[in-house]
């Protein structure tokens, strides 16, 4: 279970998160919306302390993610994290960016390790380029590799940051079908993503942010049926009739 | 037209010289590279009094002439020449070679780092099997010619009776009353060290390239 309570964040003197109040429980998939800039990214970045919070408090699993004796490392070994640009790693075989974690964070065994990222290559639909390089890949199969490199450490959360903005519009598909098996199996899941088909078949709640805050938090058929907040409604509009 | 019996004549001298200038460039070569990464380390690390130090280092030493540091350790420390050339030739080319470190590991995506922090990897992890692998092939070039400037900076050791190519150079011109091809022999000398670093860094430019 994630807990925002009152989370606060700046850089400085921008304040990017404001009060930020949000329970994501185990199972569950939040898909978080919002205009550009108004810290979506950076509210996912927050649970896995890419970004470090300024005030408030935010748990996982009642650890305290802010916490100095929290071990982070321990921590992330529980959520994985897909980022727009892939970030996979370009000197490494696909079997090799997924069996780098487990082999020295969990400290798998060679052939351990290899048993698990092909399981997940598979699951994935891409077992055959298990020897290619990342740079070989379409997009939308480097971005499957980042899932499975993400899957192979049995996280119990995945975060994904928009994880098809990147992709040319005939791959966006194939990686959205590998994110909705995902959550059909029960993982928990935050994503920030503006792929509407795909929060309205898989999410269990919408999240609106706008400039920092929290504004609408609703199921996607309350929300799309009849959003509360005006810039809520507006963003919706621009974004479905686009 | 070359005196060339300069150079028989004097052989066993230019040899000398030359091996106390190889032995000298290798050593300061392998100690500055050593030097070099950690302080290249200390400017990246996230912990802020690392970076001041590592900033003051570099900023420091590439700012005065090598020559400094040199008399530094042999007049002031009182160090032999071959030993006071040698480490003020690591240290002046530590700085630079931090520098070019520095620059490599800061044009790996940044991406690269959080991803491989955010799957549990320890920083030192993360620098080690992910970042530093994808610094190199930047480095290298940078590198090289650090390399080459490393070779022909110590002839500075002649300065102080460094005992090196440069030095026997010196000494064979005042025996001989001969400068011009004298110094052209020590030239050569410098060549066969130099050329093949060149080509050697030329090479690897290509082959890394390729595996992109
Ligand atoms: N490291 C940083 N330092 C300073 N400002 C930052 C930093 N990261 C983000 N910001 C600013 O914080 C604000 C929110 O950024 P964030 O990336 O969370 O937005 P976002 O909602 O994900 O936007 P987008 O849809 O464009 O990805 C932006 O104005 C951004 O410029
Ligand atoms: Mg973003």
């Amino acid at each position: 279970m994630i807990v925002f309570d009152g989370v606060n964040k700046y850089f400085g003197d921008f304040h990017v998160l404001k009060e930020i109040d949000l329970t994501i429980n185990k199972g569950e998939v939040v898909v978080v919306i919002g205009p550009s800039g108004s810290g979506k990214s950076t509210l996912l970045r927050c649970i896995n302390r890419l970004e470090t919070i300024s005030g408030g408090s935010l748990s996982i699993n009642g650890l305290n993610v802010a916490d100095k004796k929290t071990d982070i490392n321990k921590l992330r070994r529980n959520i994985g994290m897909v980022f727009q640009h892939f970030y996979l790693y370009p000197h490494k075989t696909v079997l090799e960016n997924i069996m780098l974690a487990p082999r020295k964070v969990l400290g798998q065994s060679e052939a351990e390790a290899k048993k698990i990222a092909l399981k997940y290559l598979e699951k994935v639909g891409i077992g055959d380029k298990a020897n290619s390089f990342p740079s070989q890949l379409s997009g939308g199969q480097q971005q499957r590799v980042a899932i499975a490199r993400g899957l192979a450490m049995g996280p119990e959360i995945m975060l994904f940051d928009e994880p098809t903005s990147a992709l040319d519009p005939e791959m966006i598909g194939e990686v959205l079908d590998v994110m909705k098996a995902l959550a059909h199996e029960g993982m928990t899941m935050v994503v920030v993503t503006h792929e509407m088909g795909f929060a309205r078949e898989v999410a269990d709640r919408i999240v609106f942010m706008d400039e920092g805050k929290i504004l609408e938090e609703a199921t996607p058929a309350e929300f799309y049926a009849n959003p509360r907040e005006e810039r809520a409604r507006l963003f919706l509009s621009r974004i479905l009739n686009h | 037209m070359l005196d060339f019996s300069i150079l028989t004549e004097n052989l066993d001298m230019y040899l000398l010289g030359f091996k106390n200038t190889i032995l000298s460039s290798l050593i300061a070569l392998v100690a500055s590279l050593i030097l070099g990464i950690l302080v290249a380390i200390m400017r990246i690390a996230p912990i802020k009094p690392l970076n001041w130090l590592g900033t003051a280092y570099v900023e420091f030493i590439r700012n005065i002439p090598l020559l400094i540091i040199t008399f530094f350790f042999f007049l002031g420390l009182k160090l032999s020449g071959l030993y006071a050339g040698t480490l003020a030739l690591t240290i002046y080319t530590s700085s630079f070679i931090a520098e070019a470190i520095r620059a490599g590991i800061l044009s790996v995506p940044k991406g690269q780092m959080e991803a491989a922090r955010s799957s549990g990897l320890s920083y030192g992890q993360a620098m080690r099997l992910v970042i530093l692998p994808q610094a190199v092939k930047i480095v290298i070039p940078p590198l090289g010619n650090q390399f080459i400037n490393l070779v022909k900076n110590s002839s500075i050791l002649a300065v102080v009776a460094g005992l090196d190519l440069m030095y026997h150079g010196d000494l064979i011109s005042s025996r001989t009353f001969v400068v011009f091809d004298v110094y052209i022999f020590v030239a050569a000398f410098y060549l066969i060290l130099t050329i093949p670093l060149s080509i050697g860094v030329g090479y690897l430019e290509k082959r890394l390239a390729k595996s992109n």
